[in-house]
C-alpha cells in the first residue's frame, strides 16, 4: 500500500509523492528510482499500457489511464507482492523477482527491485515480455 | 461428470508431468471453491492450502483486471510458480530455475487440457442411454436369472477398448478417497475405465473360449435391508457383454479384486438404481468391502467367473 506522503505534486499525467524525511545513504536508490521512472515514462506510451505503479522508499510515482482507480490498483499491487512473497517462501523459490497477472480484462506485471516496487497494468494485447525486457534488473 | 474421475485422471497426468520433467517440482489442481482435486505425492496439503489462500487474496482484489484471474506467474531467484485457469480449475506448477519454460509449458498446459477434455468425450451420450431399456426403472423383485435373459436384449454402447498384451495386468492405480461423505450427486456417464481384452486361451471341447475380460470399476456403497450381503451390482450394459462373450455359458460370479491386492469371488445382480448405470460402477455391500479393504470412490477390478 501506498504510505502516507508528506507532499503530493500532480503532473498532468502522473501523480508523485514523496517523503519528506528521507532516510540516509538513498543516492543509489533515488538514482535507481529516477532510471525506473523514466524508463516507465517510455513503457506508458506504449501501445496497451494502461499505467504504472512505482514505489521506492521514499517517494511513488502512479500514472493511470483510470485516476478514480487508483486506490484499487494499488491495493492489487500491493497484494500481488505479497502473495508472491508467501507463494516463493512455500516452495523454496528465494526472492520473487517478477509476478504476472492476466486477468479477464486486463494483466499486469509486477517487479521487485532492490526496494522499488513496480506494477505496470496493461491490455491483454499488449506485449509484457517486451515489457520485461525494457526494464533494467 | 463426477470430479472423481477427473481426480483420477489428472492425479496420473500430474504424475506422469513430473517423470518426463523432473524440473517440475510440484504440481496440483485445485477447484474455484479452493478444494484440491488433484495433487503429486510430494507437495504437502497445508503447503498447497497456503498457496490457494494466497492466490485467493489476490483473486479477491483482481476487479480492475477483470475479477476472473487466468494465470498468475511468480518468478522467484530459484525458480517459477504457474497458476493457471482451466476450464473451472487451476493447474498450479512449481518448477526450478533450469527448467525449460517452453516445454513445461507445452507439458503442463497443453497436456492437461488434453486430458480433462478426453474425460470429457469418453462419456457415453446421454441421449443414447436414454433409448436404452435400462434408462427405465426395473421392478425392485429381481432374481439374478431374471436379469440374465434380460441382458442380452441389450445392445451395449460401450466402445471396445484398445487390446493390452496377454498377461497385461491393468496398472494399480490409486485415487483419492472422497475427502467427506456429501450427499449424492448424480454423476455423468463414464464408461468402465479399463478393460482387458479377452483372449482365446482356453480350450473346451474342442472350442476355444475368451479369458474372462477384467474391468475397472469404481466402488459405491450397497446398503439396505433386504440387501444380500455376499452380492454385488454391476451395470446391465457389462452383464451384456459377458453375456454376448460367453453364449449359452452361464455366469453366476464375478471375482472383484481391489488396488491394494485383495480379492473376493461373490454373486452379482444388475444395477437397479438408474442413478448408477452407465457410469462404471460396481456397488458393494459394506461387508465386502470390508473384506476388500476398498471403499466408495475406489477401483477395484472385476471379471466373470466363467465355468
Amino acid at each position: 500500500m501506498v504510505k502516507k506522503k508528506g507532499s503530493i505534486t500532480e503532473t498532468a499525467s502522473a501523480i508523485m509523492m514523496e517523503d519528506d524525511e528521507e532516510p540516509e545513504n538513498t543516492s543509489q536508490e533515488d538514482e535507481t528510482f529516477t532510471t525506473l521512472s523514466e524508463t516507465l515514462k517510455e513503457i506508458r506510451k506504449l501501445k496497451g499500457v494502461q499505467g504504472y505503479i512505482l514505489r521506492g522508499t521514499t517517494s511513488a510515482t502512479i500514472d493511470l489511464k483510470e485516476p478514480g482507480k487508483i486506490v484499487e490498483y494499488a491495493i492489487l499491487s500491493s497484494q500481488a507482492l505479497d502473495s508472491s512473497r508467501e507463494i516463493t517462501e512455500l516452495f523454496n523459490l528465494g526472492e520473487p523477482q517478477h509476478i504476472f497477472i492476466q486477468g479477464k480484462e486486463l494483466k499486469t506485471l509486477s517487479l521487485l527491485i532492490g526496494a522499488n516496487k513496480i506494477s505496470i497494468f496493461m491490455e491483454k494485447t499488449a506485449d509484457h515480455t517486451a515489457i520485461l525486457n525494457r526494464i533494467p534488473h | 461428470m463426477s470430479n472423481e474421475v477427473y481426480a483420477f485422471a489428472l492425479k496420473n497426468t500430474l504424475k506422469e508431468i513430473k517423470n518426463v520433467c523432473p524440473d517440475v517440482t510440484n504440481t496440483f489442481i485445485f477447484e474455484e471453491n479452493t478444494k484440491i482435486l488433484a495433487k503429486d505425492d510430494e507437495t504437502p496439503e497445508k503447503t498447497i492450502r497456503k498457496t490457494i489462500e494466497a492466490f485467493n487474496d489476490i483473486t479477491e482484489r483482481a476487479d480492475t483486471i477483470g475479477g476472473a484471474i487466468e494465470t498468475v506467474t511468480i518468478q522467484g531467484a530459484e525458480g517459477k510458480v504457474t497458476i493457471t485457469r482451466m476450464n473451472d480449475f487451476y493447474l498450479t506448477s512449481v518448477a526450478s530455475k533450469e527448467a525449460d519454460e517452453k516445454y513445461v509449458n507445452t507439458l503442463t498446459q497443453v497436456l492437461i487440457p488434453i486430458v480433462i477434455k478426453l474425460v470429457d468425450e469418453i462419456q457415453p451420450e446421454e441421449n443414447a442411454k436414454e433409448k436404452s431399456p435400462l434408462a427405465e426403472p426395473e421392478p425392485e423383485e429381481e432374481t439374478n436369472e431374471a436379469d440374465q435373459e434380460e441382458a442380452p436384449a441389450y445392445e451395449p454402447e460401450i466402445e471396445e477398448p484398445p487390446e493390452q498384451e496377454p498377461g497385461e495386468e491393468a496398472a494399480p492405480q490409486e485415487i483419492p478417497e472422497p475427502e467427506e461423505a456429501e450427499p449424492y450427486e448424480p454423476m455423468e456417464p463414464i464408461e468402465p475405465i479399463k478393460e482387458q481384452q479377452p483372449q482365446e486361451t482356453e480350450e473346451e471341447n474342442g472350442l476355444q473360449i475368451p479369458e474372462p475380460p477384467v474391468t475397472q470399476l469404481i466402488v459405491e456403497n450397497l446398503g439396505g435391508l433386504l440387501v444380500p450381503s455376499d452380492t454385488v451390482r454391476i451395470d446391465n450394459a457389462l452383464i451384456a457383454q459377458w453375456n454376448d462373450l460367453y453364449g449359452d455359458k452361464e455366469i453366476e460370479e464375478v471375482d472383484i479384486e481391489a488396488l491394494n491386492g485383495k480379492t473376493t469371488r461373490c454373486k452379482f445382480k444388475n444395477i437397479k438404481d438408474s442413478k448408477y448405470q452407465g457410469k462404471g460402477i460396481i456397488q458393494i455391500p459394506e461387508k465386502l468391502q470390508i473384506t476388500l479393504e476398498a471403499t466408495k470412490g475406489e477401483l477395484v477390478m472385476v471379471k466373470p467367473v466363467v465355468e
